[in-house]
Parts: structure tokens; sequence; C-alpha cells
């Protein structure tokens, strides 16, 4: 007997999006990083465009796959970089929850992708730090380095936001770009 | 899609540039202020300074007599018996935990908070 998984437009989309999303994580690791923690967060362009155009829901799933299964092709699963990132990741979409929530509920102060990007961006590096902190360093003199990567996470985050917008407004004005076929 | 940034994106916006810098005074203070300074001589306390008392200090070291300048809430080496001047190089201290020192005449200036910023340092 066989069995067949149903599956969803809403599955499709999402591994498409998380398949994109976790090419460009790779892509990133191979980057040389200043500081520990610091990475330009270009995969999180691509949450942030699922959720502008398919809602949180969506943006979720992509979010924590692409942690995950980036984490196992890049052979750093369950290893501390996973966490940071998992932390990280977790805290960036509640942040976007929140975001998307007000915007739905007090449509006058709705949150554009630059508001969205910059958001979840200081809530992504707040929630690494806090991990790191909490679990890998609990040391005083660690705090010490929480302002300069806010800073720059608050800069990451604003040209996310750009990024995010100007490919939206492509895929919006592109007719062929409707729904499935985002390619 | 119509303007670049919504009333929202503003909030997010001017929240981030308050919340950026206050990061920076809650983590980066100094230890602050310190009102008094310690001196030491060949390892032993040797006098405790008001930091606001003007006045010009001749200290006895192992070499000869080194000269501290203190007021205005701070203090620092204006000659040493030393070849490098270190001491005198490290100018004025005013911050809790900072300290000067001329080791070849065995004289060290340290300022005390409540709240030092080291410890302890060895060199």
């Amino acid at each position: 007997m066989t069995q067949t998984i149903q599956t969803t437009r809403d599955d499709h989309l999402i591994a498409w999006f998380t398949a994109l999303a976790i090419t460009i994580h790779i892509a990133e690791s191979a980057l040389p990083s200043p500081l520990p923690g610091v990475k330009p967060g270009l995969a999180n362009v691509v949450t942030l465009i699922v959720l502008c155009r398919y809602g949180w829901r969506m943006a979720v799933w992509v979010a924590l796959l692409r942690v995950l299964i980036g984490s196992v092709l890049l052979g750093t699963f369950l290893s501390p970089t996973f966490f940071l990132s998992l932390s990280g990741a977790l805290a960036g979409v509640t942040a976007l929850g929140l975001g998307w929530a007000v915007s739905r509920a007090v449509p006058g102060w709705a949150l554009g992708p630059l508001g969205l990007g910059l958001l979840a961006a200081l809530a992504h590096m707040t929630g690494q730090f806090w991990t790191a902190y909490v679990l890998f360093i609990p040391h005083p003199a660690l705090l010490h380095l929480f302002p300069p990567l806010m800073t720059l996470a608050a800069v990451l985050g604003i040209v996310s936001g750009v990024l995010t917008r100007s490919v939206l407004a492509r895929l919006n004005s592109d007719p062929s770009a409707s729904m499935v076929k985002k390619k | 899609m119509k303007h670049w940034l919504t009333k929202g994106d503003w909030l997010v916006l001017i929240a981030t540039l308050l919340l950026v810098p206050s990061l920076y005074a809650a983590y980066w203070h100094g230890s602050g202020q310190g009102l008094e300074a310690r001196v030491w001589v060949d390892g032993k306390p040797w006098a405790r300074l008001d930091l606001f008392h003007v006045q010009h200090l001749d200290v006895p070291g192992v070499l000869g007599v080194s000269h501290l300048e203190i007021g205005n809430g701070q203090v620092r080496f204006t000659d040493s018996p030393c070849q490098n001047r270190q001491c005198i190089h490290t100018g004025w201290l005013s911050e809790g935990g900072d300290v000067a020192a001329c080791l070849p005449n065995r004289v060290s200036v340290q300022i005390m908070a409540d709240d030092p910023r080291f410890d302890s340092i060895n060199f």
C-alpha cells in the first residue's frame, strides 16, 4: 500500500524559499567575519520577503528550516554556532511576529520592509548575544561587545530592509512573478 | 510600497537611534570619577590623596624623587628619575581603577572608586 502525502501550495512555497535562503546562508558562511556573530544576514532578506508576501506563519517556517538544514549542511548542527544561529532566528521571528501583529492591528502604523528588517536584526542580535552570554561565555566583559554589535545589527538590518524593499518592488511590478513562479 | 518609509518604520528607526547610544551609555561606562588616589612606594602604601585638593607632591622612591601633580579630580606624574618616563607618558588619571607607575623608582598611583574597573593588574 502506498501512501502519498498531500502537499499544499504553501508547502511548495516554503520549500522553494527555504532552498533559496539556505543557498544564501551557505554562500555567506564562506565570507570571513570580523567578529563572531557578525554576518550580513542576507538570508534574512528571504525571510522578510516571505513575510511581506505570504505572512508570518510562512516566514517562521522558512527562517527555522533554513537554520536547521543550513547547519546540517555546514556541519554545525548542535554546535555552539547552531544554537547561536537558532536563538537569533527565534528572537528574529518573534520580533517579526510582534511587528506583523501591530501592522495588522493598527494599519496606520504598519511597518514596511525597513522597519521589519531593522526590528528583526536587532532582535536577532539580542537573542544571539543573550545565548552567547548565558550559555557560553558568562563573563561581564562580554557585555562590552553588546553596544558595537547592536550598532552593526542596526546598520545591517537597515541594509536588509532596503534590499527587501527593492526585491519586493520588482516582484510586485513583474506580472510573471505572481504566486508560485518566483524565478 | 508608495513611500520608502512608513510611519511605523520611522518609529522603529527613531527607537533604534535612541536605543543604540543608550546601550553604549549602559555598557561602556567607566567606573566614574574617582575621589581619592593612593600612592605606593616600594610596595607599601605611602599616601592617600584627595584628588580635588590642588598640590604638588614629592614622593621619595628607591632611585630618587618622583613628582606628582594633583588637582581638579586628576593626578599625574610630572617627573621621575627613570629612563623612559613611562609614568609621565601615562598622563592624567581620573577614572576609578586608573593606574600609573614608575617601576624603576617603585612608585605607583592608583585612583580609588566604589566600583573599580579592574580588580588587579599584573605587569
